[in-house]
């Protein structure tokens, strides 16, 4: 009698594959377990180790597993409390393929394979949860919710995933290639080729490539008749082929292709033609690997019917980003491509809300505001939206208003089960306040901007950053030109604004020193969004409705923009801009990591160079104030 | 002061005597443990249960445990207390004697942890005197002193409560020794770790 071990069963009995195995049968098990204490970033086996005795489950913590491609680490998984991990030992006799890792501090149970063995040859749902988990493919977030909860998150071999990240990702190509040697004749290649429909036939000296006869050289070569058809490989070959090593990458063999004109390459397991041949890649493998881009994501958020769909198209947005960042691929350029998508998908659920509803009633258009507005939205952040419909007759008006009052609810109700969470302030078209006629709209605005101390409790800022999701174009050419009407010589709202801008508290202290959260949870984390990115957006869209500029919402674009029409300033600006996309993906990173809004950073987690950085980050902050101080007389509200 | 003089001749039992003889080796072994007793006070109170673990390599091996009850039956017999908590428990019980006699076969010449482990070791030695035998050799280690030359305080001691919320492991509701044993262990691979300690 045990009591640890016990509890321990306890435990497991939670979660697959234990869950199929009796009270005492787990208590058997968990006295051979080991526990063990992972450090945070402390390795518990890498690529190239040697197999452990056990297998291993998350007892607390979170382990990351990833695997390196291209001299690149691509984060695979991350297991939490209950997966499984390291199921190698069980199937194979080689070494780890991946690196497993703890991202936190993490307790770990290690099972002695020896001990598990027995229960896995007696237990057939055991055996095939274990053979599941070692050979799905969980980076496709699709299959991961189809598996989840009876999955263990392993041994997924990198060749075999489509990660979202194009041009990055290793190819998947034909592994068993037609091979011929320089005496078979053209005729019976040609046959064989046809037979197993392959575009190309690699040319072998005792399993060492040669050279290679595909598609073009039977057309170029037999067909015209230069060659006869009894004519020997080696006369009609090119060679010698070009060879690659087995996981190369997607840019690597495009690169490869274009360089030496061919449309074929041969895998080999070196990489160099001494070595023995293991597949081809054809130019139609590239397509095929391409077919996983944004574009296709953004096609399949049009055809979705559901709010189960798009939820799983924004998480394949998230892996997307996730892979760009771990890519260094620019942040400007994420944001587009995520904003695009973000889009997509918001004008999806306004669609299908209608499809429900029927037909709308009159002419509508369904802004986003905040930070989509921005086109800055890359982690699952609330919503903010409002929604304007033109003008009814009178005995209409009620119909009508309820009408777009449903339509916004079922929206925001689609949007929210996508994983986009309701604006905790009600900054949403399904609230009264913010489903309103054009005209009520344009006496909302005319009202914050004229008088923008008197009703200042319900404007937010985030009213003035609007990108058109849905509907007609012309009511949002309308209310933005009522804002610009508005801001006409209007020095009290710029006051207003340039006072709301400052109001943020400032990220350093007097010595130079981060301000960290004083209270719990967020305690001793750096408040990166209220302290350094939203006195930059706010600065951004200060100076860019003072300057008129219209159609770019993006903070990083205004002040490039700014950049150029104020050309006095234009440093500040610059510097602006390259402040807030360090500031942004030191945000996301955080995000990312730790699957939030990445509001707080942890300074702890960052290298020196790191805080550094982050520091060099804010400096721009303080010019940007002193610009808004002498721009704008910050007297009426102070 | 010559009281070691007077011991040279005396006759041990045997199982201290085998327990001695590992002391010719150092242990790479480390025995987490914890015991539950009837009060403070080493010369008069009882040890009532003992949990304990064996860490080797920083891995906590789960099957190498001892936990017994011990059967402190005149203990509970001269004062007037009721043993029926006891003898409810599912937990092996032993006697005082048998108990003791398959701790230290149990520990051999492990380095022991505990939390405040001088007071343990104290329970512990004042029943191995009982049983006619010496005092225990290990060495010992003590997981609040490791937490406090870790974060430098000197002034203060942590209790186990403290020191699982300090390090954010989960609290266990019923507190067995096993149980406090168990989370010992983690804090102290938790704790080796930060020192540095091989």
């Amino acid at each position: 009698m045990n009591t640890i071990a016990e509890n321990i069963a306890d435990f497991l009995k939670e979660y697959p594959p234990f869950d199929n195995l009796t009270f005492q049968e787990l208590s058997a098990i968990a006295t051979s377990i080991r526990v063990l204490n992972l450090e945070k970033n402390e390795t518990l086996f890498q690529i190239n180790d040697k197999l452990h005795d056990c297998f291993y489950v998350v007892a607390s913590g979170v382990i990351h597993l990833s695997v390196i491609a291209d001299a690149e680490e691509t984060l695979l998984n991350k297991c939490h409390a209950g997966d499984i991990l390291g199921l190698r030992p069980f199937f194979a006799k080689n070494n780890y393929m991946m690196t497993a890792k703890a991202r936190e501090e993490s307790i770990i149970y290690a099972i002695p394979i020896v001990t598990f063995r027995p229960f896995v040859a007696n237990n057939p749902d055991v055996l095939n949860f274990l053979l599941e988990s070692f050979a799905t493919n969980t980076w496709n977030p699709k299959e991961k919710e189809n598996l989840r909860g009876k999955l263990a998150n392993d041994n997924v071999f990198y060749i075999d995933q489509k990660s979202e990240m194009q041009y990055f990702q290793s190819l998947t190509y034909n592994r068993l290639p037609l091979t011929a040697t320089i005496n078979d004749i053209a005729k019976d290649v040609a046959l064989r080729m046809t037979e197993n429909s392959s575009t190309s036939v690699v040319i072998c000296d005792n399993q060492l490539p040669i050279g290679i006869v595909t598609h073009t050289d039977m057309c170029s070569k037999i067909a015209t008749g230069q060659f006869p058809l009894t004519v020997t490989m080696k006369a009609i070959m090119s060679a010698p082929v070009v060879t690659v090593v087995e996981n190369v990458s997607l840019a690597e063999a495009q690169l490869l292709m274009l360089k030496n004109n061919v449309t074929h390459l041969c895998v080999t397991s070196d990489g160099t033609d001494k070595s023995t041949v293991k597949g081809v890649i054809s130019e139609h493998d590239l397509i095929i690997a391409q077919a996983n881009n944004p574009g296709v994501l953004i096609k399949e958020i049009k055809r979705s019917s559901n709010a189960k769909d798009l939820k799983h198209l924004r998480e394949r947005l998230t892996e997307l980003i996730q892979n760009s960042i771990h890519k260094n691929i620019p942040l400007s350029n994420i944001n587009n491509i995520a904003s695009e998508i973000n889009s997509a998908i918001l004008k999806r659920a306004v669609e299908l809300s209608i499809l429900d509803l029927g037909s709308p009633p009159a002419r509508f258009a369904w802004l986003s505001i905040g930070s989509q507005g921005r086109k800055e939205q890359l982690l699952l952040t609330d919503q903010d939206s409002l929604l304007i419909f033109e003008d009814v007759m009178p005995d209409k008006y009620r119909d009508v208003r309820d009408y777009f009052l449903k339509l916004g609810k079922k929206a925001t109700a689609i949007l929210e089960k996508v994983g986009y969470e309701l604006c905790p302030n009600g900054h949403m078209a399904s609230n009264m306040l913010w489903c309103k006629s054009l005209t009520d709209w344009t006496k909302q605005y005319d009202s914050w901007m004229n008088t923008p101390g008197e009703n200042s409790n319900d404007l937010s800022s985030i009213f003035f950053d609007l990108e058109l999701v849905f509907g007609e174009k012309k009511i949002f050419e309308a209310i933005e030109n009522v804002i610009l009407k508005d801001l006409d010589h209007n020095t009290l709202f710029f006051d207003f604004l340039g006072n709301d801008a400052l109001r943020k508290n400032s990220p350093l202290t007097f010595f130079k020193k981060f301000v960290l959260e004083e209270d719990e949870p967020n305690k001793d984390k750096f408040d990166i969004k209220t302290r350094a990115l939203m006195p930059l957006i706010d600065g951004a869209r200060l100076f860019a409705l003072h300057f008129n500029i219209k159609g770019l919402n993006n903070t990083y674009q205004r002040f490039k923009q700014l950049a150029i029409i104020d050309a006095k300033n234009s440093d500040i600006y610059l510097n602006c801009a390259e402040a807030f996309l360090t500031l942004s993906k030191f945000r996301v990173s955080e995000g990312l990591k730790n699957e939030n809004s990445g509001q707080y950073i942890n300074l702890s987690e960052l290298t020196k160079l790191d805080k550094e950085k982050l520091k060099n980050a804010l400096a721009p902050m303080k010019e940007l104030e002193e610009l808004i101080k002498s721009n704008f007389k910050l007297t009426q509200f102070s | 002061m010559l009281d070691w003089l007077k011991n040279i001749n005396k006759e041990y039992p045997d199982f201290w005597k085998t327990y001695l003889a590992k002391f010719e080796h150092k242990s790479k072994r480390y025995v987490v443990f914890s015991t539950e007793t009837s009060g403070l006070n080493p010369d008069k109170d009882v040890i009532l249960s003992i949990g304990s673990f064996a860490i080797v390599n920083n891995k906590i091996h789960i099957g190498d445990s001892f936990e017994s009850i011990l059967l402190q039956y005149k203990y509970f017999h001269d004062n007037g207390l009721s043993n029926e908590f006891i003898l409810e428990s599912k937990m092996k019980k032993l006697s005082e004697p048998e108990a003791i006699h398959a701790f230290i076969d149990y520990i051999g010449n492990a380095v022991l942890i505990g939390h405040h482990v001088d007071f343990d070791v104290d329970m512990i030695n004042s029943a191995l005197m009982r049983l006619d035998c010496g005092r225990l050799k290990n060495e010992a280690l003590d997981i609040d002193v490791m937490y406090r030359k870790l974060i430098d305080v000197n002034d203060k001691q942590f209790s186990l409560d403290e020191l699982s919320e300090i390090f954010k492991l989960p609290k266990s509701y019923r507190k067995s020794p096993s149980e406090e044993a168990y989370t010992i262990a983690l804090l102290f691979l938790k704790l080796k770790n930060r020192l540095g300690i091989k």
